[in-house]
């Protein structure tokens, strides 16, 4: 089959620019506000407020059971605020939200924004290829051999294109990972979620996986990472926020881990580092 | 023993019957084959509906153990004569035979479904929905193909099952293979013979079918399993494997390092 076009040498790096968010640099693109969640009779946000500007690497870590994922999983949708604001690119998606603001689809939403899970929730009976062009078919009706040939340019830019054939439980953790990394960027979202990315892996995996992240970072993405990788943390992290027991404890630039004073977070990061 | 009960059995007259008892054979399998289909179709709505919301869980719910409670002669003989006496509506022998076993296996598949689709991990389901895919495109996508792995060596249960009680039709005069020997045994007395044989075809079946699923089961696998299996995946691989070239090749010629 004849390519119908040139194949642009995008590396993951030049991808992510491409697709930077059409706010410019800086501007919020994620605000959250007196953000709560309860199941039934246990809240596990209390009171969220949170900013994330376009291009910011924001981290978000705690305790087990602090909320950090559900605060994720509310960003897009997957869990359904049950008080507060929620505002994605000036569309709000909160039950809360100021009278007036254009209330936002779910669907939409979760097509600017990717996920990846801790978990990785690859689809088990499609092979890597097959996982990458399926959203792409469903949600833009991308045509097969098009899709296909998107997926193995994604692909190739998590460094996995010869694995492309491979079904999920044929690939190591690491590189599921990196195939639901590059499945949720082939849709070109303009934020990154990452819950736990690392978490579900053997310590010798983590390192290709953050090194993926990494790229992407500088490549400018806009990315909320739910993480206990501390160092990754401070090396990425623009923003950094410390949950515990449903609100925001602490939070702050690089310097929040070397001069913090709440002796909560003091607690946590010598338990963690 | 065995020598007694071969010394009882006219081989030559059964085979002699062949014709007959393939015929009586072929009606039972086409009534199953029909009946599988679609019972397959109204058990995947069932479970659908059941896994739903009220009034829908209800109206399933209902429709399960009622069908899941009823004898296959007591459906039978209700469809051909009851529905006729009510409604005025007659079905041929044939039709009132796939709608009664339409409307048991319907019920037992739906909770087969049922519990396949409850076992899909949730996280396929969101991650579906993360990617902005619509629920039902979930479904299809996603959700059902994993579900049906997990159903399929059940509903290959089933399909036998509803082989054999194929048998029971012929109160109603369906000339499957029960009524094919009854026929002839009739006018023989070869009872011992003709039910013999009718059993061994019965196994015969069972063997198939068992084989026919174990099979799309290999091909189901991921990676695929066996000879068929990889002959049926084969054309897709290889397209695979031309896309994976292609793009190599043109990564190299650009001279970017691969990573």
């Amino acid at each position: 089959m004849a390519l119908t076009r040139p194949i642009a040498d995008t590396t993951l790096v030049d991808q992510a620019l491409s697709t930077a968010p059409s706010h410019a640099l800086g501007d919020p693109v994620v605000v959250v506000e007196g953000l709560r969640k309860s199941f039934g009779a246990r809240e596990v946000l209390c009171g969220i407020d949170l900013c994330v500007r376009a291009g910011e690497h924001v981290v978000i870590f705690g305790p087990s059971g602090s909320g950090k994922s559900t605060l994720l999983r509310s960003i897009n949708l997957l869990e359904e605020p049950t008080h507060g604001s929620l505002k994605v690119f000036d569309v709000e998606y909160g039950p809360d939200g100021a009278s007036g603001v254009r209330r936002g689809n779910p669907l939409e939403l979760r097509r600017t924004v990717g996920m990846v899970f801790q978990q990785f929730n690859l689809f088990p009976h499609l092979t890597a290829l097959e996982n990458v062009a399926l959203p792409q078919r469903a949600v833009r009706r991308t045509k097969r051999a098009e899709a296909e040939e998107r997926a193995a340019l994604a692909l190739r830019r998590v460094g996995l294109l010869r694995h492309a054939a491979h079904y999920p439980n044929e690939l190591s953790g690491g590189q599921q990972q990196r195939v639901a990394i590059a499945r949720a960027l082939s849709l070109d979202p303009k934020i990154m979620l990452f819950d736990e990315p690392t978490s579900a892996l053997d310590a010798e995996l983590v390192g290709e996986v953050l090194e993926v992240m990494r790229e992407l970072a500088e490549a400018g993405m806009t990315m909320v990472v739910v993480t206990h990788e501390i160092g990754f943390a401070r090396e990425i992290g623009d923003l950094n926020v410390f949950m515990d027991q449903g609100v925001i404890v602490e939070s702050g630039d690089r310097t929040l881990f070397d001069s913090c004073t709440n002796p909560r977070l003091q607690k946590f990061v010598s338990a963690v580092l | 023993m065995i020598a007694f009960a071969s010394s009882l059995i006219n081989w030559s007259y059964a085979w002699a019957n062949r014709g007959a008892l393939l015929h009586g054979l072929l009606v039972a399998v086409e009534v199953s084959a029909l009946s599988l289909v679609l019972s397959v179709s109204v058990g995947l709505l069932l479970a659908v509906m059941r896994m739903s919301r009220p009034p829908f869980t209800w109206l399933a719910a209902i429709y399960i153990n009622i069908f899941r409670g009823v004898p296959v002669i007591v459906t039978a003989l209700w469809v051909y004569f009851g529905v006729s006496e009510v409604s005025g509506l007659n079905f041929s022998v044939f039709v009132a035979a796939v709608i009664s076993l339409t409307l048991l296996y319907s019920a037992f598949i739906s909770e087969i479904f049922r519990s396949a689709l409850e076992a899909v991990q949730r996280g396929q389901r969101e991650a579906g929905l993360a990617l902005g895919m619509t629920r039902p495109r979930i479904f299809v996508s996603v959700i059902l193909p994993q579900a049906t792995k997990i159903a399929l060596p059940n509903i290959g249960s089933m399909l036998i099952g509803m082989v054999k009680d194929t048998s029971v039709m012929f109160v109603i005069g369906l000339t499957e293979l029960v009524a094919t020997v009854q026929n002839l045994a009739s006018v023989s007395y070869e009872y011992f013979t003709l039910y013999t044989a009718a059993a061994v075809i019965y196994i015969a079946v069972a063997f198939t079918v068992d084989f026919a699923f174990r099979t799309i089961e290999k091909t189901m696998q991921t990676p695929p399993r066996g000879g068929i299996a990889r002959a049926a995946k084969g054309r897709r691989r290889r397209h695979v494997q031309a896309i994976m070239d292609r793009f190599d090749a043109s990564w190299q010629q650009q001279g970017t390092s691969a990573p």
